[in-house]
């Protein structure tokens, strides 16, 4: 490596080779610009406008400044929508954490034949989610559902799941857990895998529990990759929409702030304040994104 | 060399003749019977040879369709030619720009000799500030459906109120004593036909939404009481206490499988109940008008299906020319014979090749001329998901039938006043 520096240093200085990377570089950046940079500016610039496709505004948006943002800031299903987002960040985020983890130790056991336990794990990853909301819809079905059958066996009651909201919060965080924790199971297994042995081996000498080795090597050891896995999992989670929405039959009594988001741009057609909703959860993923990053840089020093 | 000189000709030929045919992309949603309507589409291609006709197939639910057009219409994408849409549509469309009207196509008195011949209940849906959006399809309406070998087990005659259907369908169940039988199903899912549900008590005591000068007059006790009324029927055990999990086709299905003694759906189910072939319950059924609710008349809620032209398509003038076939009597009774679709020409009620298949159609049209529409407004979306998402909510049980009724008054009225 140290030899081959100065050679880079001497063609960095080549413009003909900066030209080329600026030719390589340029269409990455372009698609960046146009599938993501592009969007986001314009969601900003629509959410400045009152802009109903259902009135004049549609062809003509009438320019309103930030009235957008002080309308939702009053709006009250704004502030529930928002709840329920961080709920289900809070439960399922650690949720998927401890199931993904527990999962990932059981794949890193000594199988003789590891090829199913990895299937297994991959599957629920490799589902859609409205998929999986479908399914996990039909298993709290009241009539025909699964877990109720369980329960009425087991002598309990049938319970409404899907029309119950308290119900229908803790079903949504069950299927959520469900398909995202073999996400994250399958990022720490990567993890898991680079810990060296020996470090084991030397802890069994010395006398320590399996116990006091996962909390003393294998966890510690583990935490950069638990890191990651939390920031994408809780980034998704404030994106949550399709298990919600799947589940609830196009009703909206559990809504999370992606569900507003689409019923007011896309059912109600008022792009003007549905963009100033998208543009507020954009700047909460934001906040969650920089404390994430901050915080990983803050471990790396 | 020389055959591939006539292979060349071939070629040219062929992609010359296909550059004369125009294609024509027309949108049903799933529950609108497109094998039926692609019958009708093939008679279209064989007298006009000239064009072809691709159909494409949406959602099963109103809402559901219309927001996948939604993301098809708002994107200006020219893809599809003509879109079959509910009747509370033609307002939000003309708002939104996405119909190209009628009128330029149409004389003035062609017009009016044109929708003279259609039940005036569809004229009215689809001429919105006196500009024609679209032109129907075909007709709509909710009945009450029932078990006629129950009825008849247990001396009942058919329901005309539903003190009749309550009292019946306890008996039925009482004496069936069948846990996989339910009494009287009614849409109680939050999906499009939910507003029906809660509108048909309030029309039935007088009421509507709007009063004749198209402003907002609902009260919180009319709202009141039509949701005490369907929340009373699952106290009453007559309906399951699920019927929040409840679109209507899962009540379609239950039925068709043996699973209802009676239901409230609209026209299209007859069809599916005389000729699926997983039908258990074929020749059990009668159709009869809705039940005349307590101390009201007897009300249907409008339903039915309308043509229209995108702005976006590239083929207006074929387009126009097939929404005029689609929308003729010749087509209205295909359907209805295919798909037990109820026409919108009011003579062909009495068309004996219709009633050999439907012989209920004989006393259907009073009901469908009594029908009342659901509110036209160009954010009707918004006025659909208040009424259907807290009409769900309070047979749920998470709300009482008073906060619900609060709640839609006061939403609806912020609509209306412009909010």
């Amino acid at each position: 490596m140290t030899q081959q520096e100065p050679r880079y240093r001497r063609s960095f200085g080549d413009l003909s080779e900066r030209a080329l990377a600026f030719w390589l570089l340029l269409p990455a950046t372009l698609l960046l610009g146009l599938v993501a940079l592009y969007p986001v500016a314009r969601l900003f610039h629509n959410s400045l406008f009152r802009r109903r496709l259902t009135d004049e505004t549609g062809t003509n948006p009438v320019f309103v400044g930030l009235g957008n943002f002080a309308q939702a800031l009053s709006d009250e299903r704004f502030w529930t929508a928002l709840w329920n987002t961080f709920l289900i960040v809070l439960v399922t985020v650690p949720g998927a954490l401890v199931v993904g983890l527990l999962l990932a130790l059981l794949a890193n056991l000594p199988f003789q034949v590891r090829w199913p336990v990895r299937l297994g794990l991959l599957l629920p990853w490799a589902l859609p989610l409205v998929f999986a909301g479908l399914i996990f819809r039909w298993f709290f079905d009241s009539q025909y559902g699964v877990v109720n059958d369980v329960l009425v066996r087991l002598g309990g009651e049938r319970l409404l799941w899907v029309t119950t909201p308290e119900l229908l919060f803790w079903a949504v965080c069950l299927t959520i857990i469900w398909k995202t924790s073999s996400f994250v199971a399958l990022i720490l297994l990567a993890g898991l895998q680079v810990i060296p042995k020996e470090l084991y081996e030397a802890a069994a000498v010395d006398g320590a529990s399996r116990w006091q080795s996962f909390w003393r090597i294998t966890l510690p050891l583990l935490t950069p990759a638990l890191l990651v896995a939390a920031i994408f999992r809780t980034i998704t989670a404030f994106q949550t929409f399709d298990i919600p929405f799947a589940m609830q039959n196009g009703g909206s009594s559990f809504e999370t702030l992606a569900m507003y988001v689409r019923t007011t741009s896309i059912e109600n057609l008022n792009f003007g304040y549905g963009s100033a909703l998208a543009v507020l959860m954009f700047l909460v993923s934001l906040g969650v994104t920089l404390l994430y990053l901050r915080h990983i840089r803050g471990a790396d020093d | 060399m020389k055959r591939f000189f006539w292979l060349l000709v071939a070629v040219l030929l062929a992609s010359s003749g296909l550059a004369q045919q125009t294609r024509l992309r027309v949108f049903v949603g799933g529950q609108q019977r497109p094998d039926v309507m692609r019958k009708i589409l093939d008679l279209y291609q064989q007298r006009n040879p000239g064009v072809r006709v691709d159909i494409e197939v949406g959602g099963a639910t109103s809402d559901q369709q219309q927001q996948y057009l939604t993301t098809v219409l708002a994107s200006r994408d020219p893809s599809i030619d003509i879109i079959l849409i509910d009747v509370i549509r033609p307002a939000q469309y003309l708002a939104s720009r996405w119909a190209d009207t009628i009128d330029k196509y149409l004389p003035a008195a062609t017009r009016q000799a044109l929708l003279r011949q259609y039940l005036p209940a569809y004229t009215q849906a689809n001429v919105i500030n006196g500009q024609l959006v679209a032109l129907p399809g075909f007709a709509d309406a909710m009945f009450l459906y029932y078990r006629t070998d129950l009825l008849e087990k247990y001396g009942f005659k058919p329901p005309t109120t539903w003190e009749e259907v309550i009292q019946q369908a306890q008996t039925i169940l009482q004496r069936e004593n069948n846990p996989t039988l339910n009494g009287i199903g009614f849409i109680g899912a939050p999906a499009e036909g939910a507003v029906c549900t809660f509108l048909l008590p309030v029309w039935a005591a007088g009421g509507d939404v709007t009063n004749a000068q198209g402003q907002f007059a609902l009260t919180v006790e009319q709202a009141q009481r039509a949701l005490q009324f369907w929340v009373s029927l699952m106290d009453q055990r007559v309906s399951p206490p699920n019927m929040a999990e409840k679109p209507q086709d899962t009540i379609r299905q239950e039925m068709q499988a043996g699973r209802w003694v009676f239901g409230t759906l609209f026209a299209y189910a007859w069809n599916r109940f005389q000729n699926d072939a997983d039908s258990q319950v074929k020749g059990k059924i009668g159709v009869v008008p809705l039940p005349a609710f307590p101390g009201g008349r007897q009300v249907s809620c409008l339903g039915g299906w309308q043509w229209v032209v995108s702005d976006f398509s590239r083929n207006k003038a074929q387009a126009h020319k097939l929404v005029r076939f689609l929308s003729s009597p010749e087509v209205s009774k295909i359907l209805a014979i295919e798909a037990s679709n109820l026409p919108v020409f009011p003579a062909l009620y009495r068309d004996p090749d219709i009633l050999r298949v439907n012989p209920w159609f004989a006393q259907a049209l009073p009901v469908v001329q009594a029908a009342r529409a659901r509110p036209q407004h160009p954010r009707y979306a918004e006025i659909s998901e208040v009424i259907r998402v807290t009409t769900n909510q309070v047979l749920a049980r998470q709300k009482t039938a008073e906060q619900g009724a609060r709640d839609i008054v006061n939403r609806l009225q912020a609509i209306y006043s412009g909010r």
